[in-house]
C-alpha cells in the first residue's frame, strides 16, 4: 500500500518534470544522422535484430509494440545506456558514443519518429532530457 | 526360507536405493516443469483469490554480476528442494543455490569457456537446471552455452570428480557424428534444462536460428541419455535416421546424410512408471525452404516416444510433414491421465505454435481423437518438395489463430481496416499450412502467417491440472511472420533459397554467438536501400497499430476428457500504444492482451498465475508489468501484483516453514534479469508456524 502510494507520487513527480522536457516527437535527430546510422546498424546489429529491425528467435525486435512498450515513458538516455552497456551482445561496449548515437538516430527514424534540425547528442545526461513516448500526445 | 527373506529384503533395499523413482513432496518444485509430466502444477492454496493482491516481495535476486555483462532475458524457472532454490542465471549461465526463505546466495558455479562459449549458438542464462538425489548424494546438473554437461554437488556447488572428466562431459563428443568444423566453433548447444529420470540424464540439442542457414549441411540434433553417476553415455536416438533405420526413406536423394538440425531444443517429459520418454523434435535445416531435403523428413516436427533405458523408438507421430513453417515442436509434451467416454487413457498432450493441441495415447501413440490427413495447397517455389496432405486434429479445436484471413485484420475503424486491406494485397494469405512464396517486388512479398515461427505456444509450454484433467496454455494470437524466400547468393549460403524480401540485400540472420557483426567486414555489396525507397519493405502496422485485431494473446483452458475449450481470456493489459492512441479516442476497446511468446503459466489448487509480457502505465498502476491470478475454473481475474518488468521466465511455487512462495523471472527493456519471490505478509498465524 505504502509502496504503491510512493510509486504513484513518483509517477506524478515525473509527469510534472516531463512538461519541461522534449520528446521523440519533437524532431530530436537529423535525417542525415539517421542515414549515417543505418550502415552501422547493418554492420553491428542487423545480423541479430534483422535488417528490418523485426528481431529473430533469440533477439527482440527494435520496432513495433513490444519494443515501444519497453521504452515508453522512459528517456532516450535510458535506451542509449542500454545499448552502450550491453550491445552488440557479442562485444558490448565496442562502439563509440558517437556511433551509438548515430545508430540510435537510425532506430528512431525506423520507428517513424520525425527527424528535425539538430543531431541527437552523445552525452547520456542530455539524452535523458528526451522522453521516449510510443504515441504522440495530442495537444 | 531364511535366504529368500534376506534376498527379498536386499532386493527391496536395492529398489529403495537405486531402482525407485525419487518421490518429492508437493511443497517442492524438483524439476523444470514441476514434475516429469511437465504439469507446472502444485496443489498449494495458501495464496488464493482472497489474498493474491496482497502478495509482497519476500526476496529478490539480481543476476547482473553473473557474467561479463548484465542479461536482459532471464528465462529460467528455478527448482526448490529441501529449502534450497537452484537455478541458472546471468550472461555466464552460472548455476546458483539460494536460501529459499531469504534468497541469500549459498553458492555459485560458472564455467569460463572462452572462444567456445563465445561461438555458442544458444547463449545467455538458459531455462534452468536439474536436481538428482539417491537419498544421500545430491547433485545439480546443467549444460553450459559451450555444450558441456556439468555435475555439481548440490550442497557445495563443487564439481563431482567422478562424473565425466572432473565433473564435465563434453557434449560435442561421442555423438555418433563429428561436430563440424571443430570443437570450438562447431555449431551445437542447448538452452533448455536437462531432465533426469531414474538416474538417466536426457539431453537434446539446439542450433542457430534456421531462417537463413549458411548451408544445407549442418550438425544433427541427436538426443542422448547419460548415467547421472558417471556421465557415461547410455543411449542415443537419431532424430534423423541413419541408413537402415526407420524413417531413413523419408529423406529422398540421400538428404538424410547431410541435412542437420532436427534437434530437441525444448523440454523433454518422462513417464518413469512406463519407462517412456517423450521427445518434441524441431524442424530440419532450412526453416522455410526444404528443396534440399525432399520427402516427409522424419523425425522432423514429430513427437517421438523412446524407451528410457535404451533410447529405442516405441512410436512416433509426425505433426507436420516436410516442415516449411518453423513450427518445430516448441514445448514439453504434457503427460495426462484422462477419462474419455468412460475409458481411462494414459495420454500425452502437445501444445504447439500452430495452436493445435495434439492428444495421443502415450503408450501406443494412437490419437485420442482422430487426426485426419487433409489435402493442403502446394506452392511453386522452384525446387521445393511439397507434402500433399497435413494432419489436422478433429478435437480439440485450435486454441489460437493459425492462418490469416481478412476477418483477422484490424477493425477498430473502417478506415483502419481499409489500410490493412491495402497492406495485405501485397502478400499471400491463407489458412494453416499455406506454403511460403518466392518474394517478388510487385507481390506477393511473402506469405503472411500466424501460428508459425513465434505464434501460439512457444517454449514455456502449457500447464495441466491432474485433478480436473484440464490443460492450460498461453498463446500468441497475433505474432505475425511474413515468410518470403529469395535466391541465395553463393557467398551467403549454398541453399538455393533463404528467407528474405525482394529488393533487400540477402543477409545472413545469425543470432547471439555468431560473432555477428562485430568483427565481420562491411558487406561489399551495395547497402540495402533506405526505407521507403526501392525496397520491398512494408511495415505491418496501421497507424502504428498491429495489423491483426485483438485479442493479441490468450490463455485457454482445454478439458482433455472432452476435447473442448472451456474458457479463453485475453492475457495482458491493453498496451499503452493502443490505450493512448489518438485515433482510438472514444472507442470502447476491451482488454486486448499483449503479443508475446515467452509467457508460461503456473497452476495451483485454485489459481492460474501468469505475468504480463509488456510493461504498461495506467490510471490504476504506475509503470510496470502485472503478475495476474485467474480463477482456474472460470478464467475470471481474481488478483494482480505489480512487477518492475515483464515476466520473462515461467513462475513456480513452493511451501517452506508454513509459507507459500511464488518465484518468477523478470527482465526486458531497461530492466536486467531478476528473480523475485513473492509471499503473503506475515500475520500472527504465520508467525506461530515458523
Ligand atoms: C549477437 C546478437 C546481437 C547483436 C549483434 C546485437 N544485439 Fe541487441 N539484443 C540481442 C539480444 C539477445 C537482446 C535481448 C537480451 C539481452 O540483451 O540480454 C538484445 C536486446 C537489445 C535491445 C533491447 C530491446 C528491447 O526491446 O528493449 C536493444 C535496444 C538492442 N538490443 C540494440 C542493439 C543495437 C543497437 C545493436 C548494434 C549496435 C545490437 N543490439 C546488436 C542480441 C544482439
Amino acid at each position: 500500500m505504502n509502496t504503491l502510494r510512493r510509486a504513484s507520487q513518483l509517477f506524478i513527480f515525473c509527469f510534472a518534470l516531463a512538461g519541461a522536457m522534449q520528446s521523440v516527437w519533437d524532431g530530436v535527430y537529423t535525417s542525415e544522422q539517421g542515414k549515417r546510422g543505418q550502415p552501422l546498424y547493418n554492420k553491428y546489429c542487423a545480423s541479430c535484430h534483422g535488417e528490418q529491425l523485426t528481431g529473430g528467435e533469440d533477439s527482440p525486435p527494435l520496432t513495433g509494440g513490444a519494443f515501444l512498450a519497453n521504452w515508453n515513458g522512459l528517456t532516450v538516455g535510458d535506451l542509449f545506456e542500454r545499448i552502450r552497456i550491453s550491445m552488440p551482445q557479442n562485444r558490448p561496449g565496442r562502439l563509440t558514443r558517437q556511433q551509438n548515437a548515430d545508430i540510435l538516430a537510425y532506430l528512431l527514424s525506423a520507428n517513424q519518429f520525425p527527424a528535425g534540425e539538430a543531431e541527437l547528442p552523445a552525452e547520456t545526461e542530455r539524452l535523458k532530457q528526451i522522453r521516449f513516448e510510443s504515441t504522440k500526445k495530442s495537444e | 526360507m531364511h535366504h529368500l527373506k534376506t534376498g527379498a529384503l536386499f532386493a527391496l533395499l536395492a529398489i529403495a536405493c537405486f531402482g525407485q523413482p525419487q518421490r518429492f513432496k508437493d511443497s517442492e518444485w524438483p524439476t523444470y516443469g514441476a514434475d516429469l509430466a511437465s504439469t507446472r502444477y502444485r496443489p498449494l492454496d495458501q495464496i488464493n483469490a482472497s489474498n493474491f493482491s496482497k502478495l509482497e516481495v519476500a526476496w529478490r535476486f539480481k543476476t547482473d554480476s553473473l557474467g561479463n555483462r548484465p542479461e536482459y532475458k532471464l528465462e529460467g524457472t528455478p527448482l526448490m528442494v529441501n529449502g534450497v532454490v537452484y537455478t541458472t542465471a546471468g550472461s555466464r549461465r552460472a548455476a546458483i543455490a539460494l536460501d529459499a526463505a531469504t534468497g541469500e546466495l549459498l553458492w555459485m558455479h560458472g564455467e569460463r569457456e572462452g572462444a567456445r562459449g563465445a561461438a555458442a549458438p544458444r547463449q545467455l542464462s538458459g531455462r534452468g537446471l536439474a536436481y538428482w538425489s539417491d537419498g544421500k548424494d545430491e547433485r545439480i546438473l546443467y549444460t553450459t552455452p559451450g555444450f558441456r554437461l556439468i555435475a555439481l554437488d548440490a550442497k557445495t556447488g563443487a564439481p563431482i570428480p567422478s562424473f565425466g572428466k572432473g565433473g564435465v562431459v563434453d557434449l560435442k563428443l561421442d555423438d555418433d557424428q563429428t561436430i563440424a568444423p571443430d570443437l570450438t566453433t562447431g555449431e551445437i548447444g542447448i538452452q533448455s534444462a536437462p531432465v533426469i529420470a531414474k538416474d538417466t540424464v536426457i539431453i537434446g540439442a539446439a542450433f542457430r536460428e534456421g531462417m537463413t542457414p549458411k548451408s544445407r549441411r549442418n550438425n544433427k540434433g541427436y538426443v542422448r541419455g547419460f548415467d547421472v553417476r558417471t556421465g557415461k553415455r547410455l543411449w542415443i536416438f537419431h532424430t534423423i535416421p541413419m541408413k537402415g533405420e526407420v524413417g531413413y526413406d523419408t529423406w529422398l536423394d540421400g538428404s538424410a546424410e547431410y541435412t542437420g538440425n532436427t534437434g530437441v531444443w525444448t523440454q523433454i517429459s518422462v513417464d518413469e512408471q512406463l519407462g517412456l520418454v517423450y521427445l518434441p523434435v524441431e524442424s530440419p535445416t532450412g526453416d522455410y525452404y526444404g528443396g534440399h531435403r525432399p520427402g516427409a523428413n522424419l523425425f522432423g516436427e514429430s513427437l517421438v516416444c523412446v524407451d528410457l533405458k535404451t533410447g529405442q523408438r516405441k512410436w512416433h507421430y509426425q505433426l507436420v510433414h516436410h516442415p516449411l513453417w518453423d513450427m518445430d515442436i516448441s514445448s514439453a509434451p504434457i503427460l495426462a491421465d484422462i477419462n474419455v467416454s468412460g475409458r481411462a487413457i494414459k495420454a500425452v498432450a502437445q501444445p504447439t505454435k500452430q495452436g493445435f493441441l495434439y492428444v495421443f495415447d502415450r503408450v501406443t501413440g494412437v490419437p485420442v481423437w482422430p487426426i485426419e490427413e487433409r489435402p493442403v495447397e502446394k506452392g511453386n517455389v522452384p525446387g521445393e518438395w511439397y507434402s500433399s496432405t497435413q494432419p489436422f486434429p478433429s478435437k480439440p479445436p485450435s486454441y489460437s489463430r493459425n492462418g490469416v484471413t481478412e476477418d483477422d485484420l484490424i477493425d477498430f475503424t473502417p478506415a483502419m481496416r481499409d489500410q490493412a486491406l491495402t497492406i495485405i494485397s501485397k502478400y499471400k494469405i491463407g489458412p494453416v499450412f499455406t506454403p511460403p512464396v518466392e518474394s517478388k517486388l510487385d507481390g506477393p512479398l511473402a506469405t503472411l502467417t500466424l501460428g508459425t515461427a513465434s505464434g501460439g505456444t512457444n517454449w514455456p509450454g502449457g500447464s495441466y491440472d491432474p485433478e480436473t484433467h484440464i490443460v492450460y496454455a498461453f498463446a500468441c494470437n497475433a505474432c505475425l511472420t511474413p515468410i518470403g524466400l529469395v535466391k541465395s547468393p553463393k557467398d551467403v549460403s549454398d541453399m538455393n533459397y533463404i528467407a528474405g524480401t525482394a529488393g533487400q540485400e540477402p543477409r545472413m540472420r545469425t543470432g547471439p554467438g555468431e560473432n555477428a557483426g562485430a568483427d565481420s567486414p562491411i558487406p561489399s555489396r551495395a547497402p540495402a536501400p533506405a526505407r521507403g525507397g526501392g525496397s520491398g519493405y512494408v511495415p505491418l502496422t496501421v497507424q502504428g497499430l498491429p495489423l491483426i485485431k485483438p485479442p493479441y494473446a490468450t490463455i485457454s483452458a482445454i478439458n482433455l476428457d472432452k476435447g473442448e475449450i472451456i474458457w479463453q481470456v485475453a492475457h495482458g493489459e491493453t498496451p499503452d500504444s493502443i490505450r493512448n492512441h489518438s485515433g482510438l479516442k472514444g472507442l470502447d476497446i476491451p482488454r486486448t492482451g499483449q503479443a508475446g511468446y515467452s509467457i508460461g503459466t503456473l497452476i495451483t489448487k485454485t489459481l492460474l498465475i501468469a505475468g504480463d509480457s509488456q510493461v504498461t502505465t495506467t490510471n490504476e498502476h504506475p509503470r510496470g508489468a502485472m503478475l495476474r491470478a485467474y480463477d482456474k475454473a472460470t478464467g475470471k481475474e481474481v488478483g494482480t501484483v505489480l512487477m518492475p518488468a515483464p515476466q520473462s521466465g515461467s513462475p513456480m511455487t513452493y511451501m517452506l516453514n508454513g509459507k507459500q512462495y511464488i518465484v518468477v523471472a523478470v527482465s526486458g527493456g531497461p530492466y536486467s534479469g531478476e528473480y523475485i519471490a513473492f509471499t503473503l505478509p506475515s500475520t500472527d498465524e504465520h508467525a506461530e508456524t515458523r
